[in-house]
């Protein structure tokens, strides 16, 4: 396993086409934009090194017998998917963002789970090649980046109907030795700092899309893979000293970009799924399962920064034993809490595939990714209710460190006396970081915009057993308990009443 | 032959769990006894409670399946035995 340090230094192997604000980023380990969102997929590496972390950041391959680092682990048991979201929150609270290593996790065990299911329809033979990949990654301790989302042009038509047949990413060539595919993928967290991209379809599909039904894994350096990283509220305050980006070193959120594919050739035993349509649905929402199981983690572990940033304010402020402020600060902890209890629940209620991996209870992680589009938003807006508008309206670190200005700002922005104002600063800006920016968008769409949570809690739920525990309990249906509890039917015990 | 039923704890299934009995008991003499030439395991969901302190030859159900592959499933694993 690598240490953070080794993940570093194995980011300047790789030579990725990565384009922001008009030039090139040559060194996504050391660009000052791309650099604190490496310092957060480091942790992933790091802490697996730690004894007092190492339980749930690593685990032991089914594939090989070796100790892995939990992210690249297939999980074998609920234990496992606990496990998963257990080190995810740790993580959250190391950082206080998006550590990005989550997504390719999900997308490993999604196309694990699925290849097994094409293969016993088709006889195809997907599921060695994928175990081969993750054995390849495992081996390597590489950190490949999911690609699920596609640009989608016009939203109200499928793939195969789109005036510009590369708004989804497809198959335009199958050769001898691999298939040659364009397009793009949108948002794609960690995409810039990883190893691998893993590709999969972004919506079911039907025999007319059979040549978006692919699934592959190539090198963020592959011939033709091409990245736009995408701008971020507040991103060039990177470029102005460690204070006013409130959390300078692990930066907010994945930091995504736009992964264009243009003709990338992909060799067979990197090809996951090419045309099997019928399970494009199903390997989309294995996957989301996975990911929207981790947001009641990653958030609540983020969250914990944010609480505790609050209540620092707070003291500094010298309003931490204001009843109000104790009861909003006891609030955002039982919201955190709860979007928790979701994420645990989803996990110990997972279940054994077919292919002999585990993988969470759907109905009950759409519950979590859905909490998580709303929760944020109301502990975020405690936060800042609770620090006050300096939230939005403190000096910049160039004017604290101009001398011209710097004893003007020491003097009126004190708070409580034990706590130089410098301390104050960088809390209340960690506040912004965390309540203010692209933190709250990425609640509400990272995994799925909430609509696509309801959809799947809808189906998922059994609304007719529902209507008739009503109609029992009304009094419409029979009550066979009740008969047997009292020795006769209803109409009969309650005749007596009339 | 004889069928034994184990239901799960019905908490929250996905599906009305007892029409998988209701259809086990249209072709199959069906008990809850303990011992049965097959044990069938009616899970309401894919947690899969209903099966696991299964022991030997059984057979279980986790989702709502039409009445033919309920009788089929039933019928070959009767058969392998």
């Amino acid at each position: 396993m690598m240490t953070g340090k080794e993940y570093i230094e194995s980011l300047r192997k790789y030579r990725p086409k990565i384009y922001f604000m008009g030039r090139r980023i040559e060194s996504v380990a050391d660009d000052p934009i791309t650099a604190p969102h490496v310092n957060a997929a480091a942790m992933t590496y790091e802490l697996a090194h730690d004894p007092r972390y190492e339980d749930v950041m690593t685990a032991v391959s089914h594939l090989t017998g070796e100790r892995i680092n939990r992210f690249n682990h297939i999980h074998q048991s609920t234990e496992d998917l606990v496990k998963k979201v257990r080190m995810i929150r740790v993580l959250g609270q190391k950082t206080g963002s998006c550590f990005q290593r989550c997504v390719g996790c999900d997308a490993m065990n999604a196309i694990y789970i699925t290849s097994y299911n094409i293969d016993r329809k088709y006889g195809t033979e997907y599921h060695e090649r994928v175990r081969q990949y993750i054995k390849y990654v495992q081996k390597n301790d590489l950190m490949p980046a999911g690609a699920m989302t596609d640009v989608k042009g016009d939203r109200s038509k499928r793939p195969s109907q789109q005036a510009d047949k590369d708004l989804y990413v497809r198959i335009v060539e199958k050769r001898e030795d691999g298939i040659v595919v364009r397009g793009a993928k949108a948002h794609i967290t960690g995409a810039v700092n990883s190893h691998e991209i893993i590709v999969m379809p972004t919506r079911a599909l039907e025999a007319d899309d059979k040549d978006y039904a692919v699934s592959f894994a190539v090198p963020v350096d592959a011939e033709g893979v091409k990245m736009i990283f995408g701008r971020q509220t507040n991103d060039l305050r990177r470029l102005d000293g460690d204070m006013d980006c409130g959390n300078a070193k692990y930066a907010t959120v994945g930091g995504e970009a736009l992964v264009i594919f243009d003709d990338v050739f992909v060799p067979w035993e990197r090809v996951f799924m090419c045309g099997e349509y019928d399970f494009a649905g199903e390997l989309v929402e294995v996957f989301a399962t996975f990911h929207r199981q981790n947001y009641g983690a990653c958030k609540v572990g983020v969250a914990d920064v944010l609480i505790g940033a609050t209540a620092n304010v707070a003291e500094m402020q010298g309003i931490a034993r204001a009843s109000h402020v104790v009861d909003k600060i006891t609030e955002m902890i039982h919201l955190a809490e709860t979007c928790w209890c979701c994420t645990l629940a989803c996990s110990y209620e997972g279940f054994r595939t077919p292919s002999g991996a585990y993988m969470p209870n759907q109905l009950l992680a759409n519950v979590t990714k859905l909490n998580i589009t709303r929760f944020p938003y109301e502990w975020s807006r405690i936060a800042q209710d609770i620090t006050g508008g300096i939230v939005i309206t403190l000096p910049s670190e160039k004017d604290y460190r101009n001398p011209e200005t710097r004893d003007l700002i020491e003097k009126y922005l004190k708070g409580v006396a034990e706590t130089p104002t410098e301390q104050r600063m960088r809390m209340i800006r960690l506040v912004e970081n965390l309540s203010i920016g692209a933190e709250l968008p990425e609640s509400m769409h990272g995994a799925g915009s909430p609509q696509a949570q309801k959809i799947m809690i809808a189906r998922r739920s059994n609304l007719e057993m529902k209507k008739e525990m009503a109609r029992i309990i009304a009094g419409i249906k029979e009550d066979e308990h009740f008969r047997k509890i009292r020795g006769v039917t209803e109409r009969e015990f309650f005749s007596k009443l009339k | 032959m004889r069928i034994a039923v184990k239901y799960c704890g019905g908490c929250n299934p996905s599906y009305r769990r007892e029409e998988i009995e209701e259809v086990l008991r249209k072709y199959f003499q069906v008990s809850y006894a303990d011992s049965a030439d097959l044990i069938v395991c009616i899970s309401g969901c894919k947690k899969g409670c209903a099966a696991e302190r299964a022991r030997g030859e059984f057979l279980h159900f986790d989702e709502k399946i039409k009445e033919e592959e309920i009788v089929r499933k039933v019928k070959e694993k009767l058969l392998l035995k």
